[in-house]
C-alpha cells in the first residue's frame, strides 16, 4: 500500500505541463480573480486524475481505476473549469450535442475495441484524455456556462440530467453484469510497480474489478448528477422577480 | 390524435348526449372516472382482502388443514398481486384523477377518452387474473413469478398466462393514466398556478407518474419474455435452455422497486395535504417536501439489486447497494422531519383525516427503519426469508399507503359526495384499523426473529410461534371490523350525511373553491393565485402568503399537449425497448450454439433498413409541406413514408421466412428467441406507426388539415421517427456488432 502511495506518482510531463500552460494562459486572459480556485482546484482533479496512483493503477492494472480516472476527467473537471470562466465567455451550442456529447463519450471510449487501444497507445490515451475534458465541457455548458442567461432553465435541465444520468447507468448496468469482459488489456497486467500481490490480497479478480468499474459509473455517477439536480431545484425555488417562470 | 381534431362543443354535445344514456359507463369525466377507480379498488379490496382472511386464518395455528398447499400458494399469489395492481394503483389513481385537476384549476384531465381507456383497462385487467380461477388454476408462484417456478415446466396450468396478460394490460393503463397526468399538469394549469406553486399532492402525482413510465415498460417487457418462453417454448428465463433465472429477477425488481414508490410517493402527497390542514399551519419547507420526491424518484430506479441479496450477485455489488439504498433514507427522512415539523407548534385537529395521517407517519417510520435494516446485506442475510419483511413491507404497504387511502378518503370523500361523513364512526374505523394492523404485523417482526420462514402455508409447532400468529391472526379481524365500518360510514353519509359545503375543513387549495360535489365543469370562477395557499390569501386578504416565484413574471405559453403526451410515450417506450435489447445483448454475448447472429443477410437488411431511414426524410418533407400549408406537397410525402415503411415490413418478413424455412424458429435457440423478440416488437410498432400514418393521411386526403393547424402530424411523425431510431440500435447490436467480435 505505502509503496504504492508514494511510488505511485509518475511524472507526467505533458500533463503538468498542459496545467501549467492552461493557467498561464487563463491569467493572461482574465487575470487573477476569486474564480482562479476553481481554475486550481480543475487543475487538481485533472492531475489527481493523471499523475497520481490512480493514474498508475489505471495504467494497465485495475479497469475500475481507469474508470474512476474517467469520472474526474467527465464530471469533476469540467464543471470546475466553467466555475472558472467569467461570465463575458460564450460559447454557443445545442443541449441536445451537448447532451450527446457527454453521454457520447461514455459510451465511445468503452467500446471493447477502443477501450484497449486507449489503454495500449500513449497518443490514443492522450485524444482521449483531452475528448473527455472537452466533451465533459461541452455537457456541463448546458448547466454551468459561465454567462447565466447561456443555461438551461432549471427544469429541463432536471430532465437533462436525468436523462443522461439513465443513460450512464445502463452503460454501468452493462459493465457489470456483463459475462465478457470489456477491456481484455486489464486481463494480464504488466507489473511494472510491483504492487501484483497488493491488489491480490484485495481480493481483486478480473470479474470484481470490471463490477467495480460498472459500479463506480453506474452508482457513485448518478450521485454526482443527483447533486447537480438538487443545485437546479435550489436555483428554481430561489428565482425571484426580472426572469421567466417556466 | 382525432381529438385534437374535434371541436370542443361537439365533444360538450357528445358527452350530453352520452350522459343521458349511459352515463357511467360511458363518462369521458374525470371526476367520475375517478369514483370509477374508487370504486374498481374497493371491489378488489374486499377481494384481496377476504384472500387475506383466508391466509391468516390457515396460519393462526400450527399444523392447520383448513387449506390444501396448493389453495394457500394461490391465495397467496392472487392476496400480493390484486393488493398491488388492483387495489393499491387503482385507488391512488382515482384519488389523483378527481383531484389533481380540481388542485390545479383544469377543467379536465388532458385526454378525457385516453382517461377512459385507462380506467376500464383495469377491470379488464382484474377480470383476466380471476379468470384464471375458471380456468382451473390460480396463478400460485408468488405475486413475483420467480422463474423457473413460473415457467410452464413447473406451473404447467394457465394460471401464470392469466396473470401475466393481466399484469400486462394493467401496465398499459397505467402508464396512460401517468402520460395523462404529466399532460394535465404541463399543459392545464390555470393561470397563475405556476410549477412552484402546485399542491404537493399535484407535485407528487407528477413526479411519480414520471416513476410509473419508466418503471412499468420494464415489468411489461419481463412479462412478454416470460409469455414467450410459456407460449412459445423459449428459454428466456430456463437454464436447462442456457436462459437466466436471474435475469427474471433483475426485471422484476426493476420494476418492482419502483413500484413501491408508486403506491408509496401519491400516499406521501396525501399526508402532504392532511398534515398542514389540520395543524393550522402551511407545510414546513416545501421545496424539501418537492425536490426530495425527485430525488426517491431516481434512486428507486437504480436500487433495485438489494431485493437480491440473498441471490449471490457477489460483495461488490452488494456493496454499492448496500450505500445506495440506505440512500434513500435520506430524502425520505427529509420529508417525515418536514411533516413533523408542520405539526410542531400547530393547533391541531385531531378529526379523522389527521389521526389516519398520524398513524402512517409513525408506521411509515417504523417500516421505514425495517427497512434500512434490510438495506444492510449482511443482516438481509439473516432476515430476508422469514415474517420479518413481511412485516417490514408491510408496514409501509399497510401502515403508510392503506392508512394514507383511507385518510385521503376521510378527508376529501365530502368534496366528492357533498356529504360529511360521521366523526364518531371515523374514529372507531381509525382506532380499530390501528390496533388491528399494529396486532397483526408488530408480532410478525418478533415471529421472523424466532425464525418463522414467510411463504410457507404451515408451520410445526415450535416454542412461541402458535400464540404469536395467533395474534397476528386475531388483528386482521379487527381490520376487517374497520373496513366494514369505513363502507357502512360511505353509505351512511350518502343517505343521512350533513350536507360538507365548500369548504368544509377550511383547507387552502382549490378543489375547495367549488361547490361539493363540484359542477361538470369544475369551477365558474378562480380566486387569483400568488402563492401555494390561494384560499388562504383569498380569505386574508391583509395578511396573505409571500408570493412564490418571481411577481411579475410573463408566462410562457404551455407545451401542445398532444405532443408531449407522445414525447411521453415514447419515453415510456424506450425502456420497454432496452430491456429488450439489454436482453439480447446478454445472452448474445458470447455465441450460442446453434443459429447466429453472422447467418443473417446484413446486406438485405441494410438496403431494406435504407428504406425505413428514408422514410423519416419524406416524413419530414411532408411535415414541412403541412408548415408551408402545402396540403398536396403533405400527402404526397406522407404516401410515400408509409409506402417506404411497408417496403420495410416486407423486409421483415421475407427475413423471417426465410429463417422460418431454414428452421430457424423463436424456441431454435437463445439467439434466435431474443432475435425475434426484439425485431417481433419493433416490427409490431412500425406495424402501429403505419396504422397511426395512414389514419393521419386519411384525415389529409380528406381534407382536415387545409383549414386549421393540427398536431396530428407532427405528434405522429415523433412517433415515427423514434421507431427508426430504435432500430438505428437494433441494426448496430443485433446486425453488425456480432460480426466485429
Amino acid at each position: 500500500m505505502k509503496t504504492l502511495l508514494l511510488s505511485g506518482w509518475t511524472s507526467n510531463p505533458a500533463a503538468v505541463l498542459c496545467c501549467a500552460a492552461g493557467a498561464a494562459l487563463y491569467f493572461v486572459l482574465f487575470g487573477a480573480s476569486r474564480r482562479a480556485w476553481f481554475l486550481a482546484a480543475a487543475e487538481a482533479v485533472v492531475l489527481l486524475a493523471l499523475a497520481s496512483p490512480v493514474n498508475a493503477l489505471a495504467d494497465g492494472y485495475l479497469f475500475s481505476a481507469h474508470m474512476l480516472q474517467h469520472i474526474l476527467l467527465l464530471l469533476v473537471a469540467p464543471p470546475l473549469l466553467l466555475a472558472s470562466l467569467p461570465p463575458t465567455v460564450s460559447f454557443p451550442m445545442h443541449p441536445v450535442a451537448g447532451w450527446l456529447a457527454g453521454v457520447g463519450a461514455m459510451w465511445f471510449w468503452h467500446a471493447p475495441a477502443l477501450c484497449d487501444a486507449a489503454a495500449a497507445s500513449r497518443p490514443i490515451h492522450a485524444v482521449q484524455t483531452l475528448s473527455l475534458l472537452a466533451l465533459g465541457s461541452a455537457f456541463w455548458l448546458q448547466i454551468l456556462a459561465p454567462c447565466e442567461s447561456r443555461r438551461l432553465r432549471p427544469l429541463p435541465a432536471v430532465l437533462y440530467l436525468f436523462t443522461a444520468c439513465t443513460a450512464c447507468s445502463v452503460l454501468g448496468i452493462i459493465l457489470t453484469f456483463s459475462p465478457v469482459t470489456i477491456c481484455s488489456r486489464y486481463m494480464h497486467p504488466v507489473d511494472r510497480l510491483g504492487i501484483a500481490g497488493l491488489l491480490n490480497g484485495w481480493g481483486m479478480t478480473m470479474n470484481r474489478d470490471q463490477q467495480i468499474g460498472g459500479l463506480l459509473m453506474w452508482v457513485p455517477m448518478c450521485f454526482l448528477y443527483l447533486c447537480a439536480i438538487f443545485s437546479q431545484f435550489a436555483r428554481w425555488y430561489g428565482e425571484r422577480d426580472a426572469e421567466p417562470t417556466i | 390524435m382525432n381529438e385534437a381534431t374535434l371541436a370542443p362543443d361537439s365533444l360538450a354535445a357528445e358527452r350530453d348526449d352520452a350522459f343521458r344514456r349511459l352515463a357511467w359507463l360511458s363518462t369521458v369525466d374525470h371526476k367520475k372516472i375517478g369514483i370509477l377507480y374508487l370504486l374498481t379498488a374497493l371491489v378488489f379490496f374486499v377481494a384481496g382482502g377476504v384472500e387475506a382472511i383466508f391466509i391468516r386464518l390457515q396460519l393462526a395455528v400450527p399444523n392447520n388443514t383448513l387449506l390444501s398447499p396448493e389453495t394457500y400458494n394461490a391465495l397467496f399469489t392472487l392476496h400480493g398481486t390484486t393488493m398491488i395492481f388492483l387495489v393499491a394503483m387503482p385507488a391512488l389513481f382515482g384519488l389523483a384523477n378527481y383531484f389533481v385537476p380540481l388542485q390545479i384549476g383544469a377543467r379536465d384531465m388532458a385526454f378525457p377518452r385516453l382517461n377512459a381507456f385507462s380506467f376500464w383497462v383495469v377491470p379488464m385487467g382484474g377480470i383476466l387474473l380471476h379468470l384464471s380461477l375458471l380456468s382451473g388454476s390460480a396463478p400460485s408462484m408468488g405475486w413475483f413469478a420467480y422463474a423457473p417456478l413460473s415457467e410452464k415446466a413447473y406451473s404447467s396450468q394457465l394460471g401464470v398466462d392469466y396473470w401475466a396478460l393481466s399484469l400486462f394490460v394493467l401496465g398499459i393503463g397505467s402508464v396512460g393514466t401517468s402520460i395523462n397526468i404529466i399532460a394535465t399538469v404541463l399543459c392545464l394549469r390555470a393561470p397563475g398556478m405556476t410549477l412552484r406553486r402546485v399542491p404537493l399532492f399535484t407535485w407528487m402525482n407528477f413526479v411519480n407518474s414520471f416513476i410509473v413510465i419508466l418503471a412499468l415498460p420494464v415489468l411489461n417487457a419481463g412479462l412478454a419474455m416470460l409469455l414467450i418462453d410459456r407460449r412459445l417454448d423459449a428459454h428466456f428465463f430456463m437454464p436447462s435452455g442456457g436462459g437466466s433465472a436471474i435475469l427474471w429477477q433483475h426485471i422484476f425488481w426493476a420494476f418492482g422497486h419502483p413500484e413501491v414508490y408508486i403506491v408509496a410517493v401519491p400516499a406521501f402527497g396525501i399526508i402532504s395535504e392532511i398534515i398542514p390542514v389540520f395543524s393550522r399551519k402551511p407545510i414546513f419547507g416545501y421545496e424539501f417536501v418537492a425536490a426530495s420526491t425527485v430525488a426517491i424518484a431516481i434512486l428507486s430506479l437504480g436500487v433495485w439489486a438489494h431485493h437480491m441479496f440473498t441471490v449471490g450477485m457477489g460483495r461488490t455489488a452488494d456493496l454499492f447497494f448496500v450505500v445506495s439504498s440506505m440512500l434513500i433514507a435520506i430524502p425520505t427522512g427529509v420529508k417525515v422531519l418536514n411533516w413533523t415539523a408542520t405539526l410542531l407548534h400547530g393547533r391541531i385537529q385531531f378529526k379523522t383525516p389527521m389521526l389516519f395521517a398520524i398513524a402512517a407517519l409513525v408506521q411509515f417510520l417504523c417500516g421505514g427503519l425495517t427497512g434500512i435494516s434490510h438495506a444492510m446485506a449482511a443482516l438481509d442475510w439473516q432476515t430476508k426469508n422469514s415474517y420479518f419483511l413481511v412485516a417490514h413491507f408491510h408496514f409501509v404497504i399497510v401502515g403508510l399507503i392503506v392508512f394514507m387511502i383511507m385518510g385521503g378518503l376521510a378527508y376529501w370523500l365530502p368534496k366528492i359526495t357533498g356529504r360529511m361523513l360521521s366523526e364518531r364512526i371515523g374514529k372507531w374505523t381509525f382506532w380499530l384499523m390501528t390496533i388491528g394492523f399494529n396486532m397483526t404485523f408488530i408480532i410478525q417482526h418478533f415471529l421472523g426473529f424466532a425464525g418463522m420462514p414467510r411463504r410457507v402455508y404451515t408451520y410445526p409447532d415450535l416454542p412461541g410461534w402458535a400464540w404469536m400468529n395467533m395474534v397476528s391472526t386475531i388483528g386482521v379481524f379487527f381490520m376487517t371490523a374497520a373496513s366494514l365500518l369505513l363502507v357502512w360510514n360511505i353509505v351512511a353519509s350518502l343517505l343521512w350525511g350533513k350536507p360538507a359545503g365548500d369548504n368544509p375543513w377550511d383547507a387552502w387549495t382549490l378543489e375547495w373553491a367549488t361547490t361539493s360535489p363540484p359542477p361538470h365543469e369544475n369551477f365558474h370562477e378562480l380566486p387569483p393565485i400568488r402563492g401555494r395557499r390561494p384560499l388562504w390569501d383569498y380569505a386574508n386578504p391583509d395578511r396573505p402568503d409571500p408570493v412564490v416565484g418571481p411577481v411579475h413574471a410573463v408566462e410562457p405559453a404551455p407545451p401542445d399537449k398532444t405532443k408531449s403526451a407522445v414525447l411521453l410515450f415514447i419515453f415510456s417506450e424506450t425502456g420497454f425497448f432496452l430491456v429488450l435489447i439489454l436482453a439480447f445483448l446478454f445472452y448474445n454475448s458470447t455465441p450460442q450454439p446453434g443459429p447466429g447472429p453472422k447467418e443473417l443477410d446484413l446486406l438485405k437488411t441494410g438496403l431494406f433498413s435504407l428504406c425505413l431511414f428514408a422514410s423519416s426524410f419524406t416524413l419530414w418533407r411532408s411535415e414541412v409541406g403541412e408548415h408551408n400549408r402545402d396540403n398536396g406537397s403533405m400527402i404526397r410525402w406522407l404516401a410515400a413514408t408509409l409506402v417506404l415503411g411497408g417496403v420495410f415490413i416486407i423486409g421483415q418478413g421475407l427475413e423471417y421466412w426465410g429463417l422460418f424455412k431454414s428452421g430457424v424458429a423463436v424456441n431454435t435457440n437463445l439467439f434466435a428467441t431474443t432475435f425475434f423478440t426484439l425485431t417481433g416488437f419493433h416490427g409490431l410498432h412500425v406495424c402501429i406507426g403505419l396504422i397511426a400514418l395512414a389514419i393521419v393521411l386519411g384525415f389529409a386526403v380528406g381534407g382536415e388539415f387545409k383549414h386549421r393547424p393540427s398536431v396530428a402530424l407532427k405528434a405522429v411523425g415523433y412517433y415515427w421517427h423514434f421507431v427508426d431510431v430504435v432500430w438505428v440500435l437494433v441494426l448496430t447490436v443485433v446486425y453488425i456488432l456480432p460480426r466485429l467480435r
